[in-house]
């Protein structure tokens, strides 16, 4: 629904934020611009924020004690509230909150805005301003918050007036979920929380020159029927599938389409448990650290099916040997994604769920068992091939730490992982079964992800188990959150994989820097006291066989507990594709690697 | 950037779509553009006029690298916009997604990537050329005349010339009066629109 007033109707200096104020005659009251900002939040649904206090938002912290829905969560460091409600956003699916001040509380929630919008998930940000009068004017704490987050963000808004901040804050909820998600930051001045003005709780406008940024356009009949016909006669496709059928809801969907034409399914990092693995349909991950079956199959096949996602290079590779004899159908929600990176022969701009839906009426039945027992063949081979090398049996191995929460949490808990080795081999092997429990930063890499967003999810889904697993360097990144954690009595599980590197960059030093491992050894603090010390709990594992006991001890002890698995220091993950070259063309684990 | 660019031949013109539906469903070319298929390329943005719109398209195009000749803003016929022209070069394919790119930018209304054969397009000069012999000022003068140019100030030592037209004419006039001492050149860069 948008306020159906053409351009030209428009008067001149008005905004379109006061359209609707006469559409809804509700009692008006005298409102503080904080007041307002309270009410509008609470109107869009909104149970946690999460922030940090200072001087150019001390107004909306003076007004949010008045309203007990509102639950702030103060966190440690305001580059956490930005995870922290991404993470929040990505398990539910709704729009996250997170609140800073002026100046350096706003600059610290740009690496947060920055992963949400390479990873489009929807998140308001609330930043204060110095006063009007003074911006501009290198005022103390002035930050140029809205030209500092232009390019990471999906919309910003300087509040001007207090007149229109509830309408802005509406805009920026429809923004933020609306179309493909992103973030959007409010700015604030001081002086507009302090301002009173009329307000009625209004109906959220949607005002027709926002509506490209936030519909989901339908498929045209047309390009439907011209993909079901390159599907009906593909020998050898592949669905892949991306962060857009999550965010579609579309699992259903998706397994409705796999199913009807018994295409293979394969995922990339974001679009990881959109599909059961276990189901013999699925393949697994693509690209850089895709098993090589997968990747074969990309090199072999003849029609690509991407759902939802942009064909980065982590998943490509090199672009011209990506996928050299296939033709590709590409749905997205986004236009500016068709024919980015590969030419699509017919592309589908719509919303994952509409789209998928579509095809599922449009296409036939369909039967590959060739193709897949040729695909599964390869798999053999590599699994083959994996279980012949020698491996040292002492140390606690990356698999079997995965197997033991899998197994622990009986594959009911949502895994957070931060960015580096440890990320690759969970969404690698722990078979990823239940829709949207894999959560991690995959656009932007953005370590120290993992424990704040791991804290959103658990208040998002209060009801799952989280496991947040992290490297010994990335976790060092927002490892203050644990305090966090205890004053708010959420429980998270932490799994460190601590190899005493950062052990991502040193596999790359070791396979392209010829083994100079600069500054890559990294310590850390002893984990176990650590723990204690934010009065948590802490377990140290350093042998293989103890594990599962401690992942146990993990799940049967109360609150928030950190284990911290002493793995092989130099341990690779394998395959591994060189950045820049075609994905068939992998480096493979071998004895003489090690 | 690759030479060939201006000899690749007539490329098929590029489809410009309604501004109704906004959406691409399919286009020419392919998304690894090839090198030295890059043109000039004249694009027109309709934007509210906002709180950073400006910005955001000119972070669009700082991004992309878009290698621009001209950026025109001004006023359209609605109230609260502007509009904005836009001479850049980019090959066919990267111009595509850079539509795409502008039409996703929360305060523009509309995008139109316009070709030569489709558009009429001109751009404003003001010249300011030394003029302190009469000869010479008359002889600018004519000149002025030849180019429909009009003197738009004089003073003792100057005069100052407004001529409007395409940029070869622009640029052939300014020639014309470099050998009486040009002091200053103001263009306002191309402003286009669709004919019919």
């Amino acid at each position: 629904m948008y306020v159906a007033a053409t351009i030209t109707q428009k008067p001149e200096g008005a905004t379109t934020y006061q359209a609707h104020r006469t559409a809804e005659a509700v009692e008006a009251r005298e409102l503080t611009g904080s007041q307002i900002l309270c009410e509008a939040l609470v109107r869009e649904g909104v149970q946690f924020l999460y922030g940090y206090p200072g001087g150019a938002i001390m107004p909306f912290y003076d007004a949010l004690t008045s309203y007990p829905t509102l639950h702030h969560i103060l966190v440690r460091h305001e580059q956490a509230a930005a995870h922290a409600a991404d993470g929040y956003a990505r398990a539910t699916g709704k729009v996250g909150v997170c609140v800073a001040t002026s100046g350096p509380g706003a600059t610290n929630l740009v690496t947060g805005l920055a992963t949400a919008y390479m990873d489009s998930t929807p998140i308001v940000a609330i930043t204060g301003q110095v006063a009007r009068p003074f911006i501009g004017r290198d005022a103390f704490q002035e930050t140029d918050i809205l030209g500092v987050t232009q390019p990471i963000t999906k919309h910003n808004f300087l509040v001007q007036r207090v007149e229109d901040l509830a309408d802005i804050v509406h805009e920026a909820f429809k923004l933020a979920r609306g179309g493909r998600p992103g973030p959007v930051v409010i700015d604030v001045p001081k002086d507009v929380q302090f301002n009173t003005t009329q307000y009625r709780a209004s109906a959220p406008v949607s005002s027709i020159e926002r509506f490209r940024a936030t519909r989901a356009p339908h498929p045209s009949a047309e390009a439907v029927a011209r993909a079901a016909k390159l599907i009906n006669d593909a020998q050898r496709p592949l669905i892949m599938s991306g962060h857009g059928v999550i965010l579609a809801n579309a699992y259903e969907e998706l397994y409705a389409f796999a199913e009807k034409t018994n295409i293979p399914v394969i995922t990339t990092l974001l679009g990881l448990s959109a599909f059961p693995e276990t189901h013999p349909l699925a393949l697994g991950m693509p690209g850089m650290h895709g098993p090589a079956h997968v990747n074969r199959a990309i090199g072999e096949s003849d029609l690509i099916i991407g759902i939802g996602l942009r064909f980065d290079d982590r998943v490509t590779g090199k672009v011209s040997e990506f996928a050299p004899h296939a033709r590709f159908i590409h749905i997205d929600i986004d236009p500016s994604e068709m024919h980015k990176v590969k030419r699509a022969a017919v592309p589908i701009v719509a919303d994952a769920k509409e789209a998928l839906a579509r095809l599922v009426e449009g296409v036939e039945q369909g039967e590959h068992s060739t193709w897949i027992d040729e695909v599964r063949g390869w798999e053999a081979e590599n699994n083959e091939r994996s279980a012949s090398i020698e491996r040292n049996q002492e140390y606690p191995d990356p698999i079997c730490i995965l197997e033991a929460i899998r197994a622990e949490t009986k594959d009911e808990a949502i895994i957070v992982t931060d960015v580096g080795q440890h990320q690759m081999w969970t969404a690698r092997h722990y078979t990823w079964t239940r829709p949207n429990s894999h959560i991690t930063s995959g656009g932007l890499g953005t370590m120290g992800f993992a424990l704040p967003a791991a804290m959103g999810v658990k208040m998002g889904i209060p009801d799952a188990i989280v496991w947040a697993v992290a490297g010994d360097g990335g976790i060092q990144m927002n490892i203050q959150e644990l305090a966090t954690l205890r004053q708010e009595g959420i429980t998270v599980k932490v799994a460190i994989m601590n190899n005493g590197y950062l052990g991502m960059v040193r596999q790359w030093q070791h396979f392209f820097h010829n083994g100079n491992y600069s500054e890559t050894p990294i310590s850390g603090p002893d984990y176990v006291k650590l723990a204690e010390a934010y009065g948590l709990t802490g377990v140290r594992v350093t042998k293989r066989e103890d594990v599962e006991a401690a992942v146990q001890k993990a799940m049967d002890t109360e609150g928030t507990v950190i284990v911290e698995f002493v793995i092989e220091s130099e341990a690779n993950v394998y395959p591994m594709v060189a950045p820049g070259s075609a994905i068939t063309n992998m480096i493979e684990e071998s004895p003489t690697h090690e | 950037m690759n030479d060939q660019s201006q000899s690749g031949g007539a490329s098929p013109a590029p489809t410009v779509e309604p501004a109704s539906t906004g959406l691409t469903v399919e286009r020419s070319g392919q998304a690894d553009a090839p090198p030295g298929t890059d043109q000039a390329h004249t694009i027109v943005v309709l934007a509210y006029d906002r709180h950073g719109a400006l910005d955001r398209i000119i972070g669009v195009l700082r991004r992309r690298r878009a290698r621009m000749q001209a950026f025109a803003v001004g006023r359209n016929e609605f109230p609260g916009m502007v509009r904005i022209t836009v001479v850049m070069n980019d090959s066919e394919v990267g111009v595509d997604q850079l539509v795409e790119q502008l039409r996703k930018i929360v305060d523009v209304q509309h995008v139109e990537n316009l070709t030569a054969e489709q558009m009429v397009a001109r751009e404003l000069a003001l010249i300011k050329v030394n003029s302190n012999e009469s000869q010479n000022s008359n002889e600018i003068i004519e000149l002025a005349h030849h180019f429909g140019a009009h003197i738009v100030d004089v003073t003792q030592q100057t005069l100052t010339l407004e001529v409007t037209g395409s940029e070869e004419k622009v640029e052939k006039f300014v020639d014309s009066l470099q050998g009486f001492g040009i002091r200053e050149v103001a263009r306002t860069g191309r402003v286009a629109m669709m004919r019919g």
